[in-house]
C-alpha cells in the first residue's frame, strides 16, 4: 500500500509534536522514522494509525485520505515497544482477538492463528498465559497479532527496545525478512540508527517535530543534507570544525586558527562564496595515521596530540587535540597510539561535508 | 502483484493482492469515511454515554438539591405551613438564624468540636500512632493499625452503643466500674452528665484518628531508608530523626489531613446525633450541622421547619464548598490530570 | 530546642543503648495497648452481653445478682421475621450500592481517564470538589427530591421517599464522587499501548472498556466493591432520615428503634442484634485485612 503524508502537523496547546511533515512511502517499502526521543516520530506514527488526530495536513492510503477513518478501518497492524498484549488472555486469545472482532468463523480463526503462530515460531505456545512468556516470545505474539488480520500496512513502535542486545539482533533480521517476504508496507519507528540503517529501505530522520531528511540509508550517510542529519547518523558521530573557506586560482583552503586544509574544488566551491565561518564535517573514519616513512603532503594533514584512547576492539577511538580543537578519529589498533603521542593525520578531503552555520543546510547537497 | 508468500502455503487462501494499482474494493478493506464534525460528535456522544449514569445521579442528588436548598432558605416551608409554603420571604430566615438566642453557643460549640477533635485525634493521635507503629516489627505495627480500623468498620449505631455502655451510670457503666472515683467519675451517666464533650470528642476522634494514621503510615513508610540510616550515622537521636526528617517529609499528608478532616468534622453529625442528640440540656453539644438537621427533621411541637433548617444548611454548604474548592486548588489536583493519549473515538 | 541543637551528638548517657531501646519498646507497646483499650473493652462488652442475662460493667450477672447468668435467650430474635426483613433491606441497599456505584464509577472513571471530549476538565474538577465536599448537608433538599421521585407513577413506589430503592439511590449518589475518582485513578495507571492495540485490532470503545480495560482494573473494582458494601451495610443516617417505620428499616435503623422505642431497653438483646449485624463485617475484617487498610487509605488519597 502506498502511504502519502502531506503537510502533516500536530500540536497540543502550543506544544508542537509534528511540524509540516511531507513524505511518500512506496508500496512494499519499510521506512524507518529515526530520531532522538521526543522528536515526533511516534506522534507521526500514531497519526498514521488513527490514534491521534492531525492538527493539519492529510494522510492518504493508496490515494484515499484517511484522516477521518477509524483505526480499525484502516487495515493496519501495529507492534508496540511494550508489546501491549492483553494479559488476561492466552497467546491464542491475543492473536485471535482481531479475527473475533471481524466475526471470522471459529474454524477459520483456528486455522489462521495456527498458521501465523507457526510462522512466528510460537505454534506450541498457544495455550500459554502471556506472563509465562519471555520478552522475545511476547514480541512474536505481538507481531503475530498484527499479522493475523493481513494488514496492508504494518506499524512498528520501537519494537525491539525492550529486548536484550542479542535477541534484538536476531529479531531485527527476522522482522526484516518477514516484511520483505510478505511485502507489507511498513513504518518502523526507532531511535537506534543501526536498526534503521540495516532494516529500512528509506529513512526519515526527525528532530523536534521536523522532518530533517528522507532518503535511502547510504545517501543519509554519504550526502547528509542538514547539520542535524550529519551529526545524528553515524557512530561515532561526525566531527565538526568551524572554518573559513577561501578560494583563489582554483585552489580552495579551509582555514581556522587551528587548521589549514586544501579542499577539492567540487566540495569547496559553494562554501567559498560564503563570507565568514562554515561548519566542516569530518567522519572519524575518514582520516589515516601518517607514518614517518611516507609523510603526507602539506595542506592535506592535521597534526595534533593524543588526549585519550578508547579501545573499541578492532579500532581505537582516539581523541586528538589539534591546536586546541578537539577531534575524535578512528585509528587501526595495531598502530599502538598512546596518550601524549604527537600524531599526524591524513584527511580524506573528498569525503568532507560543509554546512552553512546559519541555515544548517549542506553546502554540497541541495 | 505481491502476495503473502509465507501465508500462501496453506489450504485456505490467504493470498491477497497488495499492489497499489488494484482498487480498494478488491482488497476487501472497507474504510468508512465520516465528516470530521460527525466523528467529533460521535466521540462526544460515546463519552457522555459512559458518563451518563453518573451524571444523572449527580444531577438529581447533588446539583438539584444544592439549588433547592438555596431556594428553600428564602421560603417559609414547614410541615405546619399549608397556606403558601413556597412563598418568598427574603432574608427573614437568615436574620432569624443570626439573632437566634443559641447562635453564639452553637458557633462556639462547632469551633470547639472541630478544632479539638482535629488537633487531639485526627492529627495528633493519628501521627503518634503512625510514628509508633512504623517503629516496631511489621507484624506488630500491622496488628495495632488493624485494631484501630475496627471503629471505622463498625456500624455507627453499634459503635455508639459501645461508648454509651462505657459511659453509663452505675451499676451498668464500664468506666464507672473499672475506675470508681477516678478522673471525675461520680457513678453517674458520663456522656449525659459530667463530661458530655469528652465523650463526643472521643467517639468522633476514635473514628478520625484511624484515617490519618493510615495516610501517615504509608507516607512514613515511603521515606527512603537510606535517609534514616544517614541520620543515625550522623548521630541523630530518635526524637531528632522524627522532628528533623520524618515530620518535614510528611508535610503534605499532614496538610491534606488537616483540610480534609476539617471539612469532614464540620459537616458530619451522625455520631453526635446518636450519642447525645446535642444534649444534655439545651444545645450543650449541639454543632452547626446537627442544628440544621434537627430543625428540618426533628419536629419541634410537631413542626418540621424545613426552610429554616435549609438556611442553616446552606451557610454550611457554602463554607464547605469554598473549603473544598480551596483544597482542590491547594493540592493542585487539577495539575495531576493528564491529557488522554487516544484522540479518535 | 536551642540547647538540643548545640549539644554534640554524644552517645546516650546513663542507660546502655540496649536497655534504653528495651524501655522505649515497652513504652511504645504500653501506649498502643492503652490506646486500643476502649475499642477492646467495647467489643468485649458486646460479646459478653450477648450471652448474659444482664451485665454490670464487663461483668455478667445472673438474676440473683451473682456472677454468671449465661443465657442464649438474647438470640431469640433470630426467629423474628422483622429482623430478617431488616437484614434483607440492608443486603438490598448494600448490593444495590455495589452494583450501582460499580457500574457508574467504572464507566464514568473510564471516560474521565481515557477519553477526550468537550467538558472533560469541568467534570473532573466537579468530581474532585464533590469528593471533598460532604453531602450530609444536602439531606434536607434530597428529602424533597425523593418525595417528588415518589410521585412518579408506578416506579415512584420503588425509588421515592420511604422506599428501600430511594435510600439505595441516595447512597449510590453520595458514594459516586469517591468511586469515580478511585476508578479513574486505576484506569490512569493502565498502559495506553494496550488500548491502542485493541482499537487497531478493531474493537469499539465500549468493547475496549468491557473486554480489555475492565479485566485490568479488577483488583481496584474489588476494593471499591468491598468499600461500598460496608458503607451500604452500615448506612444509618440516610435510611433513618428517609424511611418511616419498620417495614423499610435496614439493620442499623432497626437496631436504633430497638434502643429508643422499647422502654426499658433490653441492652443484652440490643447487643446481640448489634453483633448479629456485624457478622459479615467481621468476616471481611478477618479475611481481607491488608485490603481493608489499603481501601481506607486510598479512599481519599484520590489515586
Amino acid at each position: 500500500m502506498r502511504v502519502e503524508i502531506k503537510n502533516l502537523s500536530k500540536a497540543w496547546d502550543g506544544v508542537v509534536g509534528a511540524d509540516n511533515i511531507n513524505l511518500d512511502i512506496s508500496d512494499g517499502d519499510l521506512v524507518a522514522f529515526l530520531g532522538p526521543s521526543g522528536c515526533g516520530k511516534t506522534t507521526t506514527l500514531l497519526m498514521v494509525a488513527g490514534i491521534y488526530k492531525p492538527s493539519g495536513g492529510t494522510i492518504s492510503f493508496d490515494g484515499q485520505v484517511v484522516n477521518e477513518v477509524a483505526p480499525k478501518d484502516r487495515g493496519i497492524g501495529m507492534v508496540f515497544q511494550s508489546y501491549a498484549l492483553y494479559p488476561h488472555m492466552s497467546v491464542f486469545g491475543n492473536i485471535s482477538y482481531p479475527l473475533k472482532l471481524q466475526k471470522v468463523d471459529k474454524a477459520g480463526i483456528k486455522q489462521r492463528v495456527q498458521k501465523v503462530a507457526d510462522m512466528m515460531g510460537i505454534g506450541d505456545l498457544l495455550d500459554r498465559k502471556i506472563a509465562q512468556l519471555s520478552g522475545g516470545q511476547q514480541q512474536r505474539v505481538s507481531l503475530g497479532r498484527a499479522l493475523v488480520k493481513e494488514p496492508q500496512l504494518l506499524l512498528f513502535d520501537e519494537p525491539l527496545s525492550n529486548l536484550d542486545a542479542r535477541l534484538r539482533l536476531t529479531m531485527r533480521g527476522e522482522i526484516k525478512r518477514l516484511q520483505s517476504d510478505l511485502g507489507i508496507t511498513s513504518i518502523y519507528v526507532t531511535h537506534d540508527q543501526v536498526e534503521a540503517m540495516t532494516m529500512a529501505d528509506k529513512i526519515a530522520v526527525m528532530s523536534k517535530g521536523v522532518l530533517q531528511a528522507y532518503d535511502v540509508p547510504e545517501a543519509l550517510y554519504d550526502r547528509p543534507k542538514t547539520l542535524f542529519v550529519a551529526g545524528f547518523v553515524g557512530n561515532p558521530p561526525m566531527n565538526f570544525l568551524d572554518v573559513e573557506v577561501t578560494g583563489s586560482d582554483g585552489e580552495f583552503r579551509a582555514r581556522s586558527e587551528a587548521i589549514d586544509l586544501v579542499l577539492p574544488p567540487d566540495r569547496a566551491e559553494k562554501a567559498a562564496a560564503i563570507k565568514g565561518k562554515v561548519a566542516m564535517g569530518l567522519r572519524p573514519e575518514d582520516v589515516d595515521l601518517v607514518s614517518d616513512a611516507s609523510p603526507g603532503a602539506a595542506g592535506l594533514t592535521l597534526g595534533g596530540m593524543v588526549e585519550g584512547v578508547e579501545p573499541l576492539g578492532r579500532e581505537d577511538l582516539v581523541g586528538v587535540s589539534i591546536n586546541g580543537v578537539e577531534m575524535r578519529v578512528l585509528v587501526d589498533k595495531t598502530k599502538g597510539v598512546k596518550v601524549g603521542d604527537n600524531i599526524e593525520l591524513a584527511v580524506d578531503t573528498s569525503k568532507i561535508q560543509l554546512f552553512d552555520k546559519e541555515t544548517e543546510q549542506s553546502l554540497l547537497w541541495a | 502483484m505481491r502476495t503473502f508468500g509465507l501465508l500462501e502455503k496453506g489450504d485456505i487462501s490467504l493470498t491477497k493482492p497488495l499492489d497499489s494499482d488494484v482498487p480498494d474494493v478488491a482488497t476487501g478493506f472497507r474504510r468508512p469515511q465520516r465528516s470530521a464534525l460527525g466523528r467529533r460528535f460521535r466521540a462526544t456522544v460515546t463519552a457522555y454515554g459512559f458518563l451518563g449514569p453518573a451524571m444523572a445521579l449527580v444531577l438529581v442528588f447533588f446539583i438539584v438539591p444544592g439549588i433547592l436548598l438555596l431556594i428553600l432558605s428564602f421560603t417559609e416551608l414547614s410541615s405546619a405551613n399549608f397556606n403558601d409554603p413556597w412563598s418568598y420571604i427574603g432574608f427573614d430566615n437568615f436574620s432569624r438564624l443570626f439573632t437566634d438566642r443559641f447562635f453564639p453557643k452553637i458557633l462556639r460549640n462547632t469551633f470547639f468540636y472541630v478544632f479539638t477533635t482535629l488537633i487531639l485525634f485526627n492529627l495528633g493521635l493519628a501521627l503518634l500512632l503512625a510514628l509508633v507503629t512504623t517503629n516496631m516489627p511489621r507484624r506488630a505495627g500491622f496488628f495495632f493499625r488493624l485494631v484501630w480500623l475496627l471503629p471505622r468498620l463498625t456500624p455507627s449505631v453499634v459503635y455508639i452503643l459501645m461508648w454509651r455502655r462505657i459511659g453509663q451510670a452505675d451499676p451498668f457503666g464500664i468506666y464507672n466500674q473499672l475506675f470508681p472515683e477516678f478522673l471525675g467519675a461520680s457513678g453517674g451517666n458520663l456522656f449525659l452528665g459530667g463530661s458530655p464533650w469528652t465523650f463526643v470528642i472521643l467517639t468522633n476522634g476514635f473514628i478520625g484518628a484511624s484515617f490519618g494514621m493510615i495516610i501517615f503510615t504509608s507516607a512514613l513508610e515511603s521515606i527512603p531508608k537510606d535517609l534514616l540510616t544517614a541520620a543515625k550515622v550522623d548521630g541523630a537521636s530518635l526524637w531528632r530523626i522524627i522532628r528533623d526528617i520524618k515530620i518535614p517529609l510528611i508535610k503534605w499528608p499532614l496538610l491534606f489531613i488537616s483540610t480534609y478532616q476539617t471539612l469532614s468534622l464540620l459537616t458530619s453529625f451522625e455520631y453526635i446525633l446518636l450519642l447525645t442528640d446535642g444534649g444534655p440540656g439545651l444545645f450543650t453539644t449541639e454543632v452547626w450541622a446537627l442544628t440544621a438537621y434537627k430543625r428540618a427533621f426533628a419536629s419541634y411541637a410537631g413542626n418540621s421547619q424545613w426552610a429554616f433548617g435549609a438556611t442553616w444548611a446552606i451557610v454550611l454548604v457554602t463554607v464547605a464548598l469554598i473549603l473544598a474548592v480551596g483544597y482542590v486548588k491547594m493540592f493542585k489536583f487539577n495539575e495531576l490530570i493528564e491529557e488522554p493519549r487516544i484522540e479518535n473515538l | 530546642m536551642t540547647t538540643t541543637e548545640i549539644a554534640p551528638p554524644l552517645p546516650p548517657v546513663g542507660l546502655l543503648p540496649k536497655a534504653r531501646e528495651k524501655m522505649g519498646r515497652r513504652f511504645a507497646y504500653g501506649f498502643l495497648i492503652l490506646s486500643i483499650l476502649p475499642i477492646l473493652v467495647g467489643y468485649a462488652w458486646l460479646i459478653i452481653a450477648t450471652v448474659s442475662f444482664r451485665t454490670e460493667g464487663l461483668l455478667p450477672r445472673n438474676a440473683e445478682g451473682g456472677i454468671g447468668g449465661f443465657t442464649l435467650r438474647n438470640w431469640d430474635f433470630v426467629t423474628d421475621a422483622a429482623i430478617w426483613n431488616a437484614m434483607f433491606n440492608s443486603l438490598l441497599i448494600a448490593l444495590a450500592m455495589v452494583i450501582g456505584v460499580g457500574i457508574a464509577s467504572t464507566a464514568g472513571g473510564y471516560a474521565l481517564s481515557r477519553m477526550k471530549f468537550a467538558g472533560r476538565k469541568g467534570f473532573l474538577s466537579m468530581t474532585l470538589v464533590l469528593h471533598a465536599f460532604k453531602a450530609e448537608m444536602l439531606l434536607i433538599a434530597i428529602f424533597f427530591v425523593l418525595r417528588w421521585l415518589g410521585d412518579i407513577p408506578i416506579i415512584g413506589n420503588f425509588i421515592g421517599f420511604n422506599s428501600v430503592g430511594g435510600v439505595a439511590l441516595v447512597m449510590i449518589a453520595l458514594e459516586l464522587p469517591l468511586g469515580i475518582w478511585l476508578m479513574k485513578g486505576f484506569f490512569d495507571n493502565l498502559a495506553w499501548d494496550m488500548e491502542r492495540a485493541a482499537l487497531i485490532d478493531g474493537a469499539s470503545r465500549f468493547r475496549v472498556w468491557w473486554q480489555i480495560m475492565l479485566p485490568q482494573v479488577r483488583p481496584g473494582l474489588a476494593a471499591l466493591s468491598l468499600f461500598t458494601f460496608i458503607a451500604g451495610w452500615n448506612a444509618y443516617l440516610v435510611p433513618f432520615t428517609f424511611t418511616i417505620g419498620t417495614k423499610v428499616a435496614n439493620m442499623p435503623v432497626f437496631l436504633n428503634q430497638l434502643i429508643s422505642d422499647t422502654a426499658p431497653t433490653n441492652w443484652n438483646q440490643v447487643a446481640a442484634v448489634g453483633l448479629f449485624q456485624m457478622i459479615p463485617l467481621l468476616i471481611f475484617f478477618i479475611f481481607t485485612q491488608e485490603l481493608l487498610l489499603n481501601i481506607y487509605a486510598g479512599g481519599s488519597k484520590g489515586s
